[in-house]
């Protein structure tokens, strides 16, 4: 393309008549133009982002993935400025909510109404729905339910002549016997804000009461909850290096490179370790219920947003074609499929060697509170339980501290504390 | 007078755009740090509630304090690195050009470039560093998980990165230093050491005071080296009080609170400048 001074006088006066139209002119997008999505990534969301890319003919979708806290930053910012920027944006079980309180997405109950039959929607059961509820309206279609579960060397146990820990403190005692320089006695995913939040979630429910009682008060700095963060300082000091900055990819990797030998991570990363592309411990890796049960149960889709310039029609059609049925099936093996058939099914369940550790970690999983604002409350707990495990706060006093905060946060947004 | 009059003409585009840029950005800013302003909710007028409840918190005055600790240990670096080579390139008597090149690059590169290269090489395990050492066996401490490693890491990321503008300013003002002072000094038997200390940088102390104050005033606005290295981890350890509004306004959504602390960053910067050119003025005229 040849920029000269009359292309530039051009593109000013289509800018300037844009301005004098109300709006800058290269910041709208029309109606018929690329469908641009915004989505964590794992595995699972790689399949469905391929799957929406082809889903409808000469619908182009540009799709954009990243770790989680990024695209949850990125969806965020778009979306409270009210910018047309994404049409199709990821949303967990727990950032649905604050997108909805906001009003950021837009309900898609008639849409899945008139694409019941079309795309079997009716195989999601009615509880893992109500996950993607608020105030009664649904506002995402699941392309995945997820569990954190229990990743442990069975090569390297049966040589030690141990066995699967069933306890915190079992485990406590394993990574001790197990941790060395050269390869850790455990993973542990403390980076701020989502992969620490669903490590001590674990803790916290194992050992602690939970975060909040049932007037939304903190009850993670009781005795329990101090107990829960106590332990989990003590077991970092076995986990991997660099675990304070570690997500979710990051702890994946130490299990597949031979750095650590055991550790909590998420069902959708199973698949990952037999694949011999990425992973030095095909085969050698197998899985359980996490020790003490209780670790966190989660699950995610795509919304349309609230201020898309598609057609939403078009857009819940490109998500349903992309999470249809035989998609499912077909990522089955990448995560735990939310439709009930897919799920129950025991051909599928046989051919997946991680399904029976799964099944066991969802009879006592565990959601994160059904709060709009946890992932704010998440931000300073997190911080403050990663000052309580890298000894720069005494736990009872980081603890009360996060509790104190996530007060004050509740109340300015109207809750009657 | 008619004609100093019409010098102010001079100021109307650096004004408009000032106005535009900066004036009306800092407006808007102070009038969203009256509000309790949560994104996605109607904004509630509250005053100054905003700016007391900063004062009150506890995350703000950890924040300040890295901040300062982190200018001052940087900058102070900076400024004793930045001098050692720029005295070195004075003496040097050849390829002193294309050595000032070379040791410019840190500083030609993007921040958030330069972050990046510095993550692969302090990140734990696959580091550059931890992967040499520990493919000898050595196995170093966490550099960017540990709360004190992580913080010398942002120092030195940051003092790696802005050395060289220390280097070219302070080379460029030991080159104005009057030669006869020099020579007088050298016959009265000055080493470098003396002719360092006691002529050169008396001579440049009105420049070495301008640097130090743009670098101060630069690395209050610390975000991007530390956004991308820690993202003021572990725990609060490298949070400074851009990285806090940036929390705030970005993970808590706290518009009206993240403005303020914007304000009052601004009030902290401001003074801390005033004190020193006033400082300048009253020492030394020249420097401003």
């Amino acid at each position: 393309m040849i920029i000269d001074r009359r292309h530039a006088l051009k593109a000013l006066g289509v800018t300037a008549a844009g301005a004098a139209a109300g709006f800058p002119a290269p910041f709208v997008r029309a109606q018929g133009a690329t469908v641009q999505m915004v989505s964590h990534r794992y595995p699972a969301l790689e399949h469905y982002a391929a799957k929406m890319q082809s889903a409808l003919p000469g619908v182009e979708v540009n799709t954009q993935l990243m770790p989680f806290d990024r695209a949850n930053e990125l969806a965020t910012i778009a979306l409270s400025s009210g910018a047309s920027t994404f049409d199709i944006v990821y949303a967990s079980d727990s950032t649905v909510l604050k997108y909805a309180k906001n009003g950021w997405l837009r309900p898609i109950d008639d849409l899945f109404e008139k694409y019941k039959e079309e795309f079997r929607l009716d195989e999601y059961p009615e509880s893992l729905l109500d996950a993607y509820r608020y105030n009664g309206e649904l506002f995402t279609l699941p392309g995945t339910a997820n569990v954190m579960l229990w990743f442990y060397r069975q090569d390297l146990f049966e040589e030690a002549g141990k066995t699967v820990p069933t306890t915190i403190a079992e485990y406590e005692a394993l990574a001790a016997d197990f941790n060395s320089p050269a390869r850790a006695g455990t993973i542990s995913c403390q980076k701020v804000v989502d992969a620490s939040l669903n490590e001590t979630h674990w803790y916290m429910n194992a050992i602690g009461d939970g975060w909040l009682d049932p007037d939304l008060r903190p009850i993670f700095n009781d005795d329990k909850g101090v107990e829960a963060v106590e332990t989990l300082k003590r077991i970092t000091a076995y986990a991997q290096r660099g675990f304070t900055s570690a997500a979710n990819d990051e702890c994946t990797i130490a299990l597949q490179q031979d750095l650590a030998v055991q550790g909590l991570q998420w069902a959708t990363r199973c698949a990952s370790m037999d694949n011999p592309e990425k992973s030095r411990v095909v085969g050698l890796i197998d899985w359980a219920a996490a020790p003490d049960g209780r670790a966190r149960l989660s699950g995610d889709g795509y919304a349309i947003t609230a201020y898309t310039s598609q057609d939403p029609e078009l857009l819940f059609r490109i998500i349903a074609t992309a999470l249809n049925h035989d998609s499912m099936v077909e990522a089955a093996g990448l995560m735990v499929p939310p439709r009930g058939p897919i799920l129950n099914d025991p051909a599928i369940a046989e051919q997946y060697r991680h399904f029976p550790g799964v099944l066991a970690a969802l009879e006592t999983a565990v959601p994160f509170p059904p709060v709009a604002e946890f992932y704010e409350l998440g931000e300073t707990i997190t911080r403050r339980v990663q000052q309580a495990i890298t000894g720069e706060m005494p736990v009872k006093q980081a603890l009360d501290t996060a509790a104190d905060e996530c007060t004050t946060l509740l109340k300015d947004r109207g809750y009657p504390l | 007078m008619h004609a100093q009059r019409g010098l102010w003409l001079f100021l109307v585009p650096s004004g408009t755009v000032l106005t535009l840029v900066l004036l009306y950005p800092l407006g808007y800013a102070f009038y969203l740090s009256l509000f309790n302003y949560y994104l996605g909710a109607e904004p509630i007028f509250i005053g100054l509630d905003n700016y007391s409840s900063l004062l009150l918190d506890e995350r703000f005055w950890s924040s300040l304090r890295t901040t300062l600790l982190l200018v001052s240990a940087s900058v102070s670096l900076q400024f004793v690195l930045g001098l050692a080579v720029a005295f070195g390139l004075y003496k040097l008597t050849f390829a002193t050009k294309g050595l000032n090149v070379l040791l410019f690059l840190p500083h030609v590169v993007t921040p958030v470039v330069a972050a990046l290269f510095l993550r692969w090489i302090f990140m734990g395990r696959w580091g550059l560093i931890d992967a040499i050492l520990i493919g000898l066996n050595i196995f170093p401490p966490d550099w960017l998980g540990n709360p004190n490693w992580a913080r010398l890491v942002v120092v030195l990321a940051e003092s790696w990165q802005f050395t060289p503008f220390m280097i070219i300013v302070l080379y460029a003002g030991l080159n104005t230093v009057d030669q006869s002072q020099i020579e007088s000094a050298r016959m009265d038997g000055a080493g470098n050491w003396m002719l360092l200390t006691r002529v050169m940088l008396p001579a440049i102390r009105p420049l070495i005071l301008f640097v130090l104050a743009i670098r101060i005033m630069d690395s209050f606005r610390f975000f991007d080296t530390i956004y991308v290295l820690t993202a003021g981890g572990p725990g609060t350890a490298t949070e400074t009080v851009t990285i806090y509004t940036y929390a705030l306004g970005f993970r808590l959504l706290e518009v009206g609170k993240a403005s303020a602390l914007g304000v009052l960053t601004l009030l902290i910067t401001a003074t801390a400048i005033a004190l020193v050119i006033a400082f300048l003025y009253r020492r030394e005229r020249g420097a401003f």
